[in-house]
């Protein structure tokens, strides 16, 4: 047997990641009172830090493999492990000031999210059964603690059961699936699972794609497996919300995508009705719901679900005629920027929310005369979510519809129609929240905290501001992101 | 019959004598000891002293302890692949396992730094 | 020793605690039945590898040990929170934020 074969390079993101969530835990418990200053600043510093060997591998180019193929680093992984570690530090900008200033401060905040971020920067190598299980399990573990957070707070406790109890009981439908293509195929590595996918396969194996992909369909909350969604959004600290429902519904979206693309692509007759009906029911029941939400969280719970929709529909559509490439670029670059402009937004409700301690649509009546920049950055963002030009969202949508008209199937046409049909639809539900910013007046919720937006959260909404605008104007650094993930496949 | 059912044709028999021999002892004493029935004899056993109050729920405290053990319990199954391939792996296991037990050790350290050892 | 036996006892015991999850009132019930999901695709697991030879299916058999380990800690964790916070061992309470 001997040595395995390593390479430090490739592995060096995430063993930066690990050390750096030991170290925080460690200086943590060792060093309590200055631990609360240092702690933050260490999972921040961390996240970037794990940047730069993804930057030095990108530059390089190689592609690394390791494990028997079971971690591959190559552009798809790279360009997946960057997004989550900038994702993971906007989310510490988030988190700053509502941890520290409420009752709940606890160092473990930080090196939960740390080691949530540490399983996505896998979960992006991950390339057998085996591999994404693990990484899929590191992601989630973590946000079931992090989702009860205000530990005194029953809504917060219910937010996490209910995410609990449907996280483990996909795990184990996503597992049971999984066991079955591993005695299908004899093996647990995506690449001979794929080969094997191609031949005559008893029925059974259909079951088996189609166990593994409803237990990533919880994962990402698509219809009908969303109902956890809006509760659990709700009940969570903001700063967990707005992670969950990016960062580890980016993972669910990232395992599927490997599992479907470089595992189960040769029998598109067993997985392309399944995400077909996801992605349908995901943006119909999405927006709809939306419609009818007054709290804005819930609001953005059910916006998330159709989004969610939106970004399966390249995937349901790839395994038609030569739209594979096509699809699975629509669905990275999806990713990326459904990312940026609803981080984005969650700052705005979390800025918004120390003003006037409600998440209530009515609580933004007004925020257009007094704190207009914040107001002109929500309305950037919820015009993003609604796809209108020339912010990101539109160039989202764009390759939706381009991997549709390449597929040009009567399935995917239907499905593109019902996409077009429903992004109108959601124009009325953003644009709800920005009318009472900008034409109603103020409506006094008594007890209000401070206007003062901290730095963090302006740190973190100028980043996402500035992804969303360039991105918007400049599409093509996405695109090229995007080309090159899928060179190699 | 197969050779697999035949293999646990004794699993079958040990079970049918386990019975037996039950049965035996039992209704052997049945039929050589007196019966009396008294209030006394149906009082649970507990080590010899009264029991005090009907059966609780076990302290909340015990949780975080079994909690622990489980933990760290379960984890000691990475261990054993290891130990049986230890000669070829060498140095690098060693340094290998050093590390997970070094990354365990922080998980426990953390538990006592926190208190939750203290039996408070 | 026919593998189907081995499948059927696992989707037997997967059925159950599916069964038992989207069922039963009690949290600490629905911890258990998620267990018994689990190991019915430990089952799986062991069967499929001893039938291929190939020892991949026991290590991801023990890595699903492992985690379920995890999993279980946590979840005991949070009911505890719930029952703290309802000053109440009754857990039905706890069933009723269910929705």
């Amino acid at each position: 047997m001997g040595t395995p074969y390593f390479d430090y390079h490739a592995l060096a993101p995430v063993i930066v990641l690990a050390a750096v969530a030991l170290l925080a835990l460690v200086v943590d418990f060792v060093w309590k009172d200055g631990g609360r200053r240092a702690v933050p600043q260490i999972a921040g510093i961390g996240m970037l830090l794990a940047l730069i060997p993804v930057f030095t591998l990108a530059a390089d180019g190689e592609t690394r493999v390791m494990f028997g193929g079971a971690f591959v680093v190559d552009n798809y992984a790279l360009a997946f492990a960057g997004f989550f570690l900038i994702v993971g530090y906007v989310a510490v900008l988030l988190s700053y000031d509502y941890i520290d200033e409420g009752d709940y401060y606890r160092g473990e905040y930080y090196v939960l999210l740390l080691t949530s971020v540490l399983g996505m920067v896998v979960l992006a190598s991950a390339r057998d059964l085996i591999t994404i299980f693990v990484a899929i399990e590191t992601v989630t573990l973590p946000t079931f603690v992090l989702a009860g957070w205000r530990k005194h707070d029953i809504r917060s406790n219910e937010a996490a059961i209910k995410y609990f109890i449907i996280g483990v009981l996909s795990s184990a439908v996503m597992l049971y699936g999984m066991s079955l293509i591993f005695g299908l195929s004899n093996s647990t590595l995506l690449s001979e699972i794929g080969s094997v996918a191609g031949g005559d396969n008893p029925a059974l194996f259909a079951v088996a794609i189609f166990l593994t992909l409803a237990g990533f369909a919880f994962k990402v909350s698509a219809v009908p497996f969303h109902f956890w969604a809006p509760d659990t959004y709700q009940g969570a600290p903001l700063p967990v919300t707005a992670f969950l429902s990016v960062a580890s519904k980016a993972a669910g979206f990232v395992a599927m995508l490997s599992v479907v693309a470089l595992g189960f692509f040769a029998s598109p007759n067993s997985w392309q009705p399944v995400i077909w009906v996801l992605a349908a029911a995901s943006i119909v029941v999405g927006n709809l719901a939306a419609l009818r939400q007054t709290d804005v969280v819930r609001m953005l719970a059910y916006s998330s679900v159709a989004q969610g929709g939106f970004i399966l529909v390249p995937l349901a559509v790839s395994g038609d005629n030569d739209a594979a490439r096509a699809g699975f670029q629509g669905v990275l670059v999806y990713i990326l920027i459904y990312a940026a402009m609803n981080m984005g937004a969650f700052a705005c409700v979390i800025a918004n929310a120390r003003r006037t301690r409600s998440t209530e649509i009515q609580s933004f009546s007004g925020l257009g005369r007094s704190n207009p920049a914040m107001a002109v950055v929500f309305t950037v963002f919820l015009f993003s979510l609604a796809g209108i030009p020339p912010f990101a969202g539109w160039f989202a949508k764009f390759v939706m519809f381009r991997a549709v008209l390449d597929a040009g199937t009567t399935a995917a046409v239907v499905l593109g129609v019902l996409a077009a049909v429903f992004s109108v639809v959601a124009f009325f539900y953003y644009g709800t929240v920005i009318r009472r910013m900008w034409f109603h007046a103020a409506v006094d919720l008594g007890d209000t905290g401070s206007p003062r937006v901290p730095g963090a959260l302006v740190a973190a909404m100028a980043i996402t501001t500035t992804v969303v605008v360039v991105i918007g104007v400049y599409p093509q650094l996405f695109a090229k992101i995007g080309d090159l993930a899928f060179r190699a496949t | 019959m197969t050779e697999f059912y035949r293999s646990y044709l004794a699993v079958a028999v040990l079970i049918l004598a386990a019975i037996g021999m039950v049965g035996f002892m039992l209704g052997l004493g049945r039929l050589i000891r007196p019966v009396r029935a008294q209030e006394q004899k149906y009082i649970p056993y507990e080590a010899g002293s009264d029991p005090t109050g009907t059966f609780g729920q076990s302290n909340v405290r015990y949780y975080v302890f079994a909690l622990l053990f489980v933990i760290f319990d379960v984890e000691a199954v990475f261990i054993f692949p290891w130990a049986v391939n230890l000669e070829s792996l060498g140095w690098f296991g060693l340094v290998e396992m050093t590390i997970f037990v070094v990354v365990l050790t922080l998980g426990l350290v953390y538990a006592w730094r926190k208190g939750v050892l203290r039996w408070a | 020793m026919p593998i189907n036996y081995f499948l059927i006892l696992s989707a037997f015991l997967f059925c159950a605690g599916a069964y038992g999850v989207l069922a039963r009132r009690n949290s600490v019930l629905v911890l258990m039945s998620v267990e018994l999901m689990l190991n019915a695709v430990n089952i799986n697991l062991i069967a499929f590898s001893a039938q291929a030879q190939d020892v991949a299916g026991q290590v991801f058999a023990l890595f699903v040990i492992t985690i379920a380990a995890a999993e279980v800690g946590i979840g005991l964790a949070i009911v505890l929170l719930i029952y703290r916070n309802l000053r109440s061992p009754d857990l039905d309470r706890v069933e009723q934020l269910k929705g």
